[in-house]
This record gives C-alpha cells, sequence and structure tokens, in this order.
C-alpha cells in the first residue's frame, strides 16, 4: 500500500468538514481530487459526498453519465494516488460536444468547469496515464527509500476517484 | 432565461480561481491559458474507446432547489410536509425509501431556512436510522444537523444532510444491501421532484419545466426496480413506484418541452407515489 501521509491529512481534514464521518476508511483517489476541490469551496461550491472511484489500466479513458442543471454551475475534480501518475478530466454533452469552460491538469489532480447550456445528461471522461517505470522515476516518486520487493511496485492499474462540486 | 453572472464577474472568478489553485498547486496551467485550442473536442459517444462506468450518482435535491431559487422566489414554507411518524411498519424496503424523502424533506426545509422544522427532521431521521438499524452512524449527523441549523449555518446543514444519506447508502452497501442503498436515493429523488413540480405548476415557465429534464435517471431507477429480487420487489408500494416511474418517464421522454399540464401530470404522479410510502393516503 502507498503511504500519503500529507494527502491523507488533508482529505481527512475536508472529508470531516464535509461531513465525513461516513467513511470509515480513506480512499486515496477521492482523497486528491477533494484536495483539488479545497479552493473552490471557499467559492461557494458545495461539494457532494457522493463520489465515482475505481481502478483502470493507464492511458484508458472513462466516461461517467451524469445529470447537469442549467443554471448551476459545475466543477469537476479528479485525482489519482499512484505516484508519478497523472490525470485528466473533461466534459461533453450528449452529443459528444466538448462543453468544458475552463480546465486544469497537474500531475495527480485535474478539473473541469461547466456550466449547462441545457438541463441534460453530460459525460465526463477521466483519463489516467503512467509512463514511468524503475529508473524513470525520481526518489520521491519511489519514496525516499528503495522499494522492498513486492512492496510499491506498478500493478498495472492505476486509482482514480472524481468528486463534484455546485453552486 | 437564467441569468448568468456578468463576464467581468465571471473573468474575476476565474483570476481568483487560478490565484487560489496555482497557490496550492504550483505550476498549475489553466488549460484555456496554456493555449487556444483550433475547435473545441468532440468524442464519439457511440464508439467511445474505453469503459463506461456504471455507476450513477443522483443529484440531490438541493442542487434543483439552487436553480430554481436563481428563476424565482418560491415559498420553500409552503414546500415543507413533514407528514405524521410512518406507522406502516417495519419493511425495511418503505423504510429506505422515507429515509430518503425525510432527508429531501430537510433539504426543503434549509432552503426555507427553517430551524425548527430542521430540528424535528433532524430527530425523525434519527430515530428511522435506528428502525433500518443504523442509528449509531448516523447520530452524529443528526445531531451535527440540529447544531447547524440553531447556528443557521445552512450550508453545513446541507452538507450534513448530504453526509447522512451517504452515510446510510455506504452502510447499506457495506452489508451488501445494494438495492436498500438505491431505494434510499429513489425516495429523495421522489419527494424532490414532487416538490418542484407544485412550486413550476403554480408558477410555470419553460425555463423552470426544462430542470424535469431527466430521463435518464428515471431509466436508472426504473431499472433499479426492475432488477430488484427478494420479496421486497413484488411488494405493492414497489410495484406501485414501479408503475409511477414509467408513468413519469412517458412524459418526460416525450419529444419536445415539458408544458405546464405536463408538470401538473408530473407532480400527481410524484404526489401518489409518495402517498405509497411517505405521505398518507387521501381518504376515498
Amino acid at each position: 500500500m502507498k503511504s500519503r501521509p500529507r494527502t491523507v491529512a488533508i482529505a481527512a481534514a475536508l472529508l470531516l468538514s464535509l461531513g465525513g464521518a461516513a467513511y470509515a476508511f480513506v480512499n486515496e483517489a477521492i482523497s486528491m481530487a477533494l484536495e483539488a476541490a479545497t479552493p473552490y469551496v471557499e467559492q461557494g461550491f458545495e461539494v457532494r459526498e457522493d463520489n465515482w472511484s475505481g481502478e483502470v489500466e493507464p492511458g484508458k479513458p472513462l466516461l461517467i453519465r451524469h445529470q447537469l442543471f442549467r443554471g448551476n454551475e459545475y466543477w469537476f475534480w479528479a485525482g489519482t494516488s499512484w505516484p508519478g501518475a497523472t490525470i485528466k478530466v473533461d466534459i461533453f454533452d450528449n452529443e459528444g460536444n466538448s462543453v468544458g469552460l475552463e480546465s486544469f491538469a497537474k500531475d495527480s489532480f485535474a478539473g473541469v468547469r461547466a456550466l449547462p447550456q441545457k438541463t441534460a445528461t453530460y459525460f465526463i471522461r477521466v483519463v489516467a496515464s503512467y509512463e514511468k517505470s524503475g529508473k524513470g522515476m525520481t526518489k520521491a516518486e519511489r519514496g525516499a527509500n528503495q522499494p522492498v520487493e513486492g512492496v510499491g511496485e506498478f500493478s498495472g492499474v492505476l486509482d482514480w476517484g472524481l468528486v463534484y462540486g455546485y453552486r | 432565461m437564467i441569468e448568468m453572472p456578468p463576464a467581468s464577474s465571471a473573468t474575476l472568478r476565474r483570476f481568483v480561481a487560478a490565484l487560489s489553485l496555482t497557490a496550492i498547486f504550483p505550476g498549475v496551467v489553466l488549460a484555456q491559458d496554456a493555449e487556444t485550442p483550433a475547435a473545441p473536442e468532440r468524442i464519439d459517444l457511440t464508439n467511445f474507446p474505453g469503459e463506461l462506468v456504471d455507476k450513477v450518482v443522483v443529484p440531490i435535491p438541493a442542487e434543483i432547489f439552487a436553480v430554481l431559487d436563481k428563476l424565482d422566489e418560491p415559498d420553500w414554507n409552503s414546500g415543507i410536509q413533514l407528514p405524521e411518524a410512518n406507522e406502516r411498519g417495519g419493511e425495511r424496503s418503505i423504510l429506505a425509501l422515507t429515509f430518503g424523502s425525510l432527508v429531501a424533506e430537510g433539504f426543503i426545509a434549509v432552503q426555507a431556512k427553517n430551524a425548527e422544522e430542521i430540528e424535528k427532521i433532524g430527530k425523525r431521521v434519527l430515530e428511522l436510522s435506528e428502525s433500518l438499524g443504523l442509528a449509531a452512524s448516523v447520530r452524529p449527523h443528526s445531531l451535527a444537523i440540529i447544531e447547524a441549523s440553531k447556528n443557521r449555518d445552512w450550508a453545513k446543514v446541507r452538507d450534513e444532510l448530504d453526509a447522512t444519506q451517504q452515510t446510510v447508502r455506504t452502510t447499506m452497501e457495506k452489508l451488501r444491501d445494494d438495492e436498500l442503498s438505491g431505494l434510499v436515493s429513489l425516495g429523495g429523488w421522489v419527494r424532490g421532484t414532487n416538490v418542484v413540480t407544485a412550486f413550476i405548476s403554480g408558477s410555470y415557465s419553460e425555463d423552470k419545466a426544462e430542470l424535469l429534464n431527466q430521463p435518464g435517471l428515471i431509466a436508472h431507477f426504473r431499472e433499479m426496480i426492475a432488477t430488484m429480487r427478494g420479496p421486497a420487489a413484488s411488494a405493492p408500494a414497489i410495484r406501485a413506484i414501479a408503475t409511477g416511474l414509467a408513468r413519469l418517464e412517458a412524459i418526460i421522454a416525450a419529444p419536445g418541452n415539458l408544458a405546464e399540464e405536463d408538470i401538473n401530470q408530473l407532480r400527481d404522479i410524484s404526489r401518489a407515489m409518495l402517498e405509497e410510502f411517505y405521505f398518507a393516503k387521501p381518504a376515498p
């Protein structure tokens, strides 16, 4: 199991602030996504407790359906906790047109903003990628110590999490 | 039409967002600032080269209420209709539906900023969680709801209501009771739909009616009910709700905008569905 003490601490604080005592465990990818959401909460975005998460092969796009309401503004935030992995998130309408107004992607975090032009089902695309391995990884990505055999090795899938907020 | 914020305000917000974000994640670059793409990207949804995620996250009523508040000034207090404590027994599917509707009632009371009703609902939520055997995990939320309403911290009350529902659903799923978890969402959605249609009926506009354009969610709930197993699947209330969903779908999925008469029908159908588990049935 990977260790991300800072992430876990921040996520735990955010989860508690969101009334998240619901979680008996911390989903690290969701924690990363919530970390990306933090600045927006102060801007009045209400972050939902329910979310999407799972594991996926690197580079394999995921498509998530979700109902949005015209008149609300939305941010979707995605995260992955695997060191060295990156994640991207985009949003499309039901005809496949990109409707993201603004976005960011920085290593383990990504976000996209949308102002729906109609109340309908929209599609959020999440792509988690990982290209580095072995010597290509920095010390920080490997962790401070050399990995113990079988521990911290890339298993072929990446964790991912997606949360959203509205206002 | 919904009024959107002026461009200057939006620009300012984006700037503040960028500042906040870059302060936390140095090196973050907003995509629109990095490069202006030649044309917006388009994907083929009929031939998507990846995986469609099965999970459906059902919006909480507060998301729709937020839009309604921007379009109008509904008298949210008139929308609160907390029924007498349910005396329809301990059938868990009914309790789960009721729980969802009760949380939705809480969201209505938050829009009304009615601390007294929120307190009543918070207590009722706890009582119902005892019947479901989930009191230990719900109690902290129930207390937080009551406390936040006393402090008139409405955003916190909304967070706690969402967290309460999520706690109950997560606990049910851990107990491999996914059906019950889905019914909690359904109960909340039906109550939210009912109050929204009641308000829109009172002051119809196409913009408001568009809020009901949710065929994907109705299809999800219909499929959920259709795949239920066990005795609950054939319970009269569940069958009646399945019929109600089919009737809602027939109206919402029809081509064209929803007319005032459509909204009145949605209101009456959702009310009848709620009378199967939440509201008392009218005397014959």
